[in-house]
């Protein structure tokens, strides 16, 4: 990443993206590419229609401003609540009702089959529930035993 | 010399038939006559010859079922067949004199000619069955012939130049080791000697624990009841107390040697199993797509699914079970002659009649489970069928009939099953009703002894014990019988799948040449499948980095043709060099992995998107990834997913659409940088917008590879630098675009056909 490029928030607290051809982006879209295997990486930049303008490979190369602006413009679209507890599995008429305590508080969420639960590679899992929220175990082992009881029978 | 699938498969039906019938017959007619006519040619080779490779023929000169044998040895070429009068006529010729072997096809039947001085000297004849088996007959044939006339010049090497050869069993007709399938499982057990030799030191350990208890009965009854009862005499307290803690060390020992018995078989068996079901999917992965083309998937899912199944079950529970139980009844049959032969007669009496029945009752047994496995596997393919295809079923409305196979599938097991529960189901009482039989004649005689005084009632108390653990056994032995017949019908199944030999031996191509430059020669290639010849005769050499593209109607042999080059199968006549070496002497991996294929069909595994397109180069980095998905077109729609790189594509890619679902594996084909690089009908599946896309794409792809692409879309081929067109089996026009259309041949007609129907 040379330094041809340049991101910053507007007033109205919207990312903009200069690209090195000096092209200014108004309502840049940050986007990961990997948001489940390296979400700190790899961030794509979308104009309003969903076009890339620019793609980011490692932001702590960026500026303090930059990588600030990036970072409030990710957190805003960033919904990937980490589950800390998990207090109750229950098989519902189709699929499967789970009440979690998430770094987000408490919530109850409902998946609809097996493949809602995924392996991210070691410990990592990703539960989708059925809007399409993902929630995340960075490190199965982290859990607490009863957690992991309850999660282990589903994968 | 490659298997012949044809006779694999023909072992595999002769052994699946006979198999399971074999104990009952005598022998089997053919096998045996093949058998015969093997000892005796074998009989006549000389020290210093041996065999090479063998032909079964089934024919005779009227074309009645008449069975033969051609013998390659190392010197000559013998012929051994039955006569009517049941002699064994013999002939043999030195192969030195024979000027050559042609195989001639008739139809339904061929002719091995053996041609001697320009003259038919004689004639073999085959179904077509058997053309491929003869054809790799004749080729070794030739093999030999060339090693000799190079060898003839030094006479001396080829009296001792042969010794040290692989022997018959290493020929690619037979059909690897044989032998009885439980024994073959031992040897998988190998690698875990020490498991297996634990469990069986607990298992004899518990044997002799459950011998205590009963033997402590005996002392109990004469010494401390009975005279407690008579009250002759006074009988210490102590005693008892000491029995009773006896008696509950026995039997705490026996549940502790119990459990850790069954602890180290579960162990042994779950590592066996494994290892079986690895060993059985690695086979698989060599095996050719010949092979996969005449399997059913079910058939293969329940052999690594259901079958190992059936063993771990087998090897946990009901061995080491029979294995105690076997060692029990010896032991007890010990115990009982040693004190006290006459009881110990009358007890055992019956155990014959029931040695008798098991064994009547086993052959029927292992019938009726190779069939229950069999029917199993048929519902198993009647799943993998229907499931996948459900879209299918359900547009044609045919849910009805899905269910209708499906029953008819189920009640085949459900049939079978029957009949092995007919069986076995009288099995299971019978044995109780003489464990009735064998205590009634051990009280009656025991009654009798005491009342003569041979014995005390504490032996015959301990009889009584001893007697009802020893049929109680006898029972669970019926039990073993059972599962020890699935289980051998089950391992059977997944040896036949072991062995078979990939027909496309992986190791007779050793040279490993890296990265290949891209030229690509067919040279008189010819391809038979069966009795039908796809390719009759190719001739076409490709430029490194040329693009050419395969045209011609359906059938032609476009697909073979890419199915030759990417050595999926090998030629029957001719060659394929790439860069000026023949293909078959090339490592089979080192030279896929120069290959970029995409299909029709783009077929995606579950996992993620990045995981998918990295599948051919699984180490490539993020940045390799993205750039592949990029040139593929394919970043923009990926981006858009929930998860984007890392979103799972579902099973076969379900998720999504069928352009971005080619365009992800064209990115796929592109990570690997091949250098040649093969499109099978790539555009075909998609409309014309995603067309243009893929288009883009492709451009990217093909720049600077060797490029040859099939297509029914002529505009997929603009780019080709040269098109061929096929049909039937032979390249009938070769050109560019322009040149062929003013040729008006078989292209200007496709191309005419083509516009009509797109511009209709």
């Amino acid at each position: 990443m040379s330094a041809a490029f340049d991101l910053s928030t507007d007033t109205s607290g919207r990312l903009v993206f200069v690209d090195p051809a000096g092209t200014r982006h108004q309502n840049v879209r940050p986007l990961r590419m990997f948001p489940l295997t390296e979400p700190n990486h790899w961030i794509s930049l979308q104009d309003a229609s969903g076009r890339e303008v620019g793609c980011i490979e490692d932001p702590s190369k960026l500026s303090e401003a930059q990588l600030t602006a990036l970072r409030m413009a990710l957190a805003k679209r960033d919904f990937v609540p980490v589950i800390r507890t998990i207090h109750r599995v229950a098989r519902a008429a189709d699929g499967h009702e789970w009440q979690v305590t998430t770094d987000r508080g408490p919530t109850k969420f409902r998946t609809e089959n097996d493949e809602a639960i995924q392996s991210l590679g070691g410990a990592r899992f990703v539960i989708i529930d059925d809007h399409n929220t993902r929630y995340l175990i960075p490190n199965v082992e982290d859990l607490d035993r009863d957690s992991r009881r309850k999660l282990e029978r589903y994968y | 010399m490659p298997v012949q699938p044809q006779r694999a498969l023909y072992n595999l039906a002769n052994r699946l038939i006979f198999r399971a019938t074999r104990n009952r017959l005598p022998s089997h007619a053919t096998t045996d006559s093949t058998e015969t006519l093997l000892q005796h040619a074998e009989a006549r080779l000389s020290a210093n010859e041996r065999t090479i490779a063998r032909l079964q023929t089934d024919l005779d000169a009227s074309l009645h079922f008449h069975r033969g044998m051609v013998i390659l040895t190392s010197l000559r070429l013998l012929s051994v067949e039955a006569t009517k009068n049941r002699d064994i006529s013999f002939r043999s010729w030195r192969l030195l004199d024979v000027e050559d072997l042609v195989l001639e096809e008739l139809g339904a039947t061929a002719e091995v000619h053996l041609v001697q001085a320009g003259e038919l000297e004689y004639a073999w004849r085959v179904i077509t069955g058997r053309v491929r088996e003869a054809d790799a007959f004749l080729a070794r044939f030739k093999e030999q012939q060339r090693i000799l006339r190079s060898e003839s010049a030094a006479l001396q090497k080829a009296l001792d130049g042969n010794g040290g050869g692989d022997e018959f069993d290493d020929d690619a007709t037979t059909t690897g080791p044989r032998g009885s399938p439980l024994i073959r499982l031992l040897k998988f057990a190998l690698p875990w000697r020490s498991l297996l030799v634990l469990g069986f030191l607990l298992t004899l350990a518990h044997v002799g624990a459950q011998m205590i208890t009963p033997w402590l009965t005996m002392d109990l009854v004469d010494n401390v009841l009975i005279p407690l009862q008579s009250a002759t005499d006074r009988v210490h307290v102590k005693h008892v107390y000491r029995f009773a803690a006896f008696l509950a060390g026995a039997a705490v020992l026996t549940w502790m040697l119990n459990w850790a018995k069954t602890f180290v078989v579960a162990r042994l068996a779950e590592r066996v199993t494994s290892r079986m079901r690895r060993e059985t999917f690695e086979h698989l992965q060599r095996l050719s797509l010949t092979y996969f083309n005449k399997k059913r998937t079910g058939d293969l899912i329940s052999r690594i699914g259901s079958d190992t199944d059936h063993i771990s079950l087998f090897i946990s529970i009901n061995l080491i079970e029979f294995l105690s139980d076997s060692l029990f009844f010896f032991a007890l049959a010990g115990i009982l002659i040693w004190k006290n032969p006459l009881l110990a007669i009358a007890a055992l009496g019956p155990a014959p009649v029931v040695g008798w029945l098991v064994n009547k009752v086993r052959t029927h047994l292992r019938g009726g489970f190779a069939a229950a496995s069999r029917a199993w596997s048929a519902m198993n393919s009647v799943l993998t069928d229907v499931i996948p295809g459900v879209r299918v079923v359900k547009a044609f409305a045919q849910e009805q009939r899905e269910i209708d196979r499906f029953r008819a599938a189920d009640k085949h097991i459900f049939d079978t099953n029957d009949r092995v529960n007919r069986t076995w189901s009288f099995f299971t009482p019978m044995i109780e009703l003489l464990t009735d039989a064998g205590l009634i004649t051990v009280w009656a005689v025991g009654a009798w002894a005491v009342a003569h005084d041979r014995i005390t009632v504490g032996v015959l108390t301990g009889f009584v014990f001893y007697i009802y653990r020893f049929y109680g056994r006898l029972e669970s032995m019926s039990r073993f019988l059972a599962s020890a017949q699935r289980a051998s019908a089950s391992a059977h199944r997944i040896f036949e799948v072991l062995d078979v030999q990939p027909d496309m031996p992986v190791n007779d191509g050793r040279k490993k040449i890296g990265r290949i430059r891209g030229e690509i020669e067919f040279k008189g290639v010819k391809l038979r499948h069966g009795s039908r010849q796809v390719i009759k005769g190719i001739d076409l050499k490709i430029q490194p980095g040329e693009m050419i593209g395969l045209v011609g109607p359906s059938g032609a042999g476009k697909t073979t043709i890419v199915n030759l080059a990417c050595r999926f199968f090998d030629v029957t006549e001719g060659a394929v060099l790439v860069d000026g070496t023949d293909i078959r002497e090339i490592d089979v991996e080192d030279y896929r992995r120069n290959l970029g294929l995409v299909l029709q069909e783009p077929y995606l595994f579950f996992g993620t998107i990045a995981e998918n397109i990295a599948y051919g180069k699984p180490q490539a980095t993020r940045a390799e990834i993205i750039a592949a998905a990029r040139a593929a077109r394919a970043h923009d729609f990926i981006l858009k997913q929930p998860d984007g790189y890392d979103s799972m594509v579902g099973e076969r890619g379900q998720q999504l659409s069928g352009g971005e679902r080619q365009r992800i594996s064209i990115a796929r084909a592109l990570l690997i940088d091949p250098a040649l690089l093969i499109l099978d009908e790539a555009t075909s599946a998609v409309d014309t917008e995603t067309e243009r896309e893929i288009q883009e794409a492709l451009d990217h792809l093909v720049k600077g590879r060797t490029t040859i692409a099939i297509a029914h879309r002529l505009g997929t081929l603009r780019k080709a630098n040269r098109l061929i067109v096929m049909e039937d089996g032979r390249i009938v026009e070769t050109g560019t675009h322009d040149v062929l259309l003013a040729h008006s041949g078989t292209y200007a007609r496709l191309h005419q056909a083509m516009m009509e129907v797109t511009h209709r």
